[in-house]
């Protein structure tokens, strides 16, 4: 009987790790039970605060539950599957795209909305969503550099320098496709909205030329490591754990590449066929008002897309932190990273190779 | 179990008995890899759709380089690891083994106890331990090494994989260990066998099952791990778990996941066959194989 236990511990053992492997990436579930006077939304970890959720819940009486993903395709496949139980999504810019075309979320009734006004310029009418008929944006940033000057002993100033041989070993790139071609294209002066098979050919070799000066993909803990000094320099993503590294470190600086910017933003959709539609648009319109949007700025560190929010953010260094919001003219150039739609495949065919190299 | 050779009601009993554990195996097991397994032929849509259908283009697609590339690089860090934890893990279990029977229990549990915290805290631990402002590097420092932080590197993937692994190679070895009289390392001192003799000879011979059993639960594992390489192997070479992962989500490719999955899945039930049918040939031959049972590997 104490052998069968001690297989059944090792046994047990053994799933538990390659469980707890799995959940390593995952989320955090418990679907919101639907009804009247609730509301469930499935939003990015760490980006609706909390002073947002209890106000809403304060003064509507509606019941919020919320869950997080940390992936786009993670929330879609949920979406997708059916019967998932959620009332508003936080899709970024290229799955609002996905989201449409595969008839996911419904079609917002501007007539409903009250403080649309309010959004920033570049986030009304934007690429991925013309005419805001599916999107509400709530949260934006950057993708750019993150490096520290004590590590690189110069001003680092575009994409060129993560090809610097002298920064080897110490040279992060994000952990993700898309991401990481947003260097390679720019670096060579191309869009990095392209989908020209022969320009994305020549970012993947620009990204196997990189390779061997890499100490890592990462997307984890690379505002540490920069911290440490363990990378020089790494592409980053503004927001919250950028904002802290550059607050916390005055080697730590964050900025555009010269080559040229790139935007995401989060937004708010209505599921499609939700239950608690009333609901939906009041929590758009709660979301949308000055004094709420700014909260995402004191709260979590993230930009709001509220025009009429920064000025009531409390804490204004914030604001003037360019790994949180990055200056105006560093983003003139910059475009919203979109669905490469059927040039996917060359992507993913490059992509494959750097990663197996 | 225990009324095997009583009559016919009984033994009703026992397949109702079975009953649970049947249908727990049918939907967590058998019901998630028949989906997997028809998901492999399936139709991807770009836009991440699986569209049903049948096709072989999924495992057409696998013949590319790269995924051979990275199967076996997968497969040569397993075994490694495999090898690894099998031979750490004798060595402790022997320690064990070999403790007043009052003290084992409490070994055995501390075995244990760091696993109580989560998988993820755990490796971020080894990121701190083996960093550069980590104790291991201060400490070469200070001896005036000019010494280089350790993450990432290949050393702090086999040392995780090891932390990772090493109670699930223990607890089988522990297990036939304590099945060998005691009495057999006297009679081999006796007779003038030295401490590499009694080993060889006696004490791995004797836990034969109890190693393929570690070698097996650690192997097939470790094919499937993904958060480990990113963290302490800086990512740069994935494993067959990390390509999972992105053709899965990335990529928007469940089929094409789906199909390197069940390769994945194939190449594992081989290597627990081969495991099977090496202890089986071995027991048949060894003569003092009675208190051991072969199968147990190969039900696993």
């Amino acid at each position: 009987m104490n052998k069968k236990f001690l297989a059944f511990g090792a046994v047990a053992l053994a799933s538990a790790t390659v469980l707890s492997a799995c959940s390593a990436g995952g989320d955090a579930s418990s679907t919101g039970a639907a009804g009247s006077g609730s509301l469930s939304i499935y939003a990015w970890a760490g980006e609706i605060p909390d002073s947002v959720i209890e106000g809403f819940e304060a003064e509507t009486g509606i019941d919020v539950t919320v869950d997080t993903f940390d992936s786009n395709e993670t929330m879609i496949s949920k979406l997708a599957a059916g019967n998932s139980g959620y009332d508003v999504v936080e899709p970024s810019q290229y799955a609002v795209q996905l989201m449409v075309e595969r008839d996911l979320i419904a079609e917002i009734d501007k007539s409903k909305l009250e403080g649309f006004d309010n959004l920033a310029e570049k986030f009304v009418d934007p690429s991925f969503d013309p005419g805001n008929t599916h999107s509400i944006p709530w949260a934006w940033g950057t993708t750019g550099i993150l490096y520290n000057e004590a590590c690189t002993g110069a001003e680092v100033t575009g994409w060129a320098d993560m090809w610097n041989p002298d920064y080897a070993g110490k040279v992060y790139m994000l952990d993700n496709m898309l991401s990481a071609y947003i260097a390679g294209l720019q670096v060579n002066g191309l869009s990095a909205t392209t989908t020209d098979e022969a320009e994305i050919a020549t970012a993947t070799d620009s990204l196997l030329e990189q390779k061997p000066l890499l100490g890592g993909y990462n997307s984890t803990n690379y505002a540490d490591l920069v911290g440490t000094g363990d990378a020089c320099i790494a592409e980053a993503y503004s927001g919250t754990t950028a904002a802290k590294a550059v607050e916390a470190n005055p080697d730590v600086h964050y900025i555009i590449p010269e080559e040229g910017g790139t935007l995401w933003t989060d937004s708010f959709s209505i599921v499609a066929g939700t239950a608690n539609e009333d609901a939906a648009y009041q929590w758009l319109n709660y979301t949308l008002r000055p004094e709420v949007a700014a909260l995402v700025t004191d709260d979590a560190s993230l930009a709001s897309t509220n025009a009429a929010a920064l000025e009531l953010v409390a804490d204004q260094s914030q604001v003037e932190n360019p790994a949180i919001y990055a200056p105006a003219d560093s983003l003139t150039n910059s475009e919203f990273i979109v669905d490469p739609g059927d040039a996917l495949a060359y992507f993913q065919d490059g992509w494959t190779r750097v990663r197996a190299s | 179990m225990v009324d095997v050779n009583t009559p016919r009601t009984s033994r009703a009993a026992g397949y109702l008995m079975l009953l649970p554990a049947v249908a727990v195996i049918t939907l967590l097991v058998i019901v998630p890899m028949v989906v997997i397994a028809r998901d492999s032929f399936a139709v991807s849509d770009p836009l991440g759709g699986n569209l049903g259908g049948f096709t072989l283009d999924n495992y057409a697609k696998l013949l590319d380089p790269v995924y051979a590339k990275t199967l076996g690089y997968s497969l040569g860090m397993a075994a490694l690891n495999a090898a690894v934890c099998t031979v750490v893990g004798y060595i402790v279990a022997y320690y064990i083994a070999t403790r007043p029977a009052k003290t084992q229990p409490v070994l055995l549990v501390l075995v244990i106890i760091p696993f109580l915290t989560d998988f993820l805290v755990r490796t971020f631990a080894w990121i701190t331990l083996l960093g550069s402002g980590g104790p291991f590097i201060s400490l070469l420092r200070l001896l005036g090494v000019e010494a280089q932080s350790l993450v990432p590197s290949q050393l702090a993937v086999t040392l995780s994989l090891l932390y990772a692994f090493l109670p699930v190679a223990v607890f089988p070895i522990y297990a036939s260990m304590r099945s060998i009289d005691p009495s057999l390392k006297e009679a081999a001192a006796d007779l003038g066998a030295g401490w590499w003799q009694t080993h060889a000879r006696i004490f791995v011979p004797l836990s034969a099952s109890g190693l393929a059993s570690s070698v097996m639960l650690t192997f097939v594992p470790t094919l499937g791990v993904f958060v480990i390489p990113v963290l302490l192997g800086g990512g740069k070479d994935p494993l067959v778990g990390n390509l999972i992962v992105t053709l899965f989500t990335e990529f928007r490719n469940e089929p094409l996941g789906a199909a390197l999955s069940m390769v994945v899945l194939v190449l594992m039930l081989l290597s627990v066959a081969a495991a099977g049918l090496i202890l089986r040939a071995r027991s048949g031959s060894a003569r003092a194989g009675r208190s051991r049972s072969p199968k147990k590997a190969s039900a696993v």
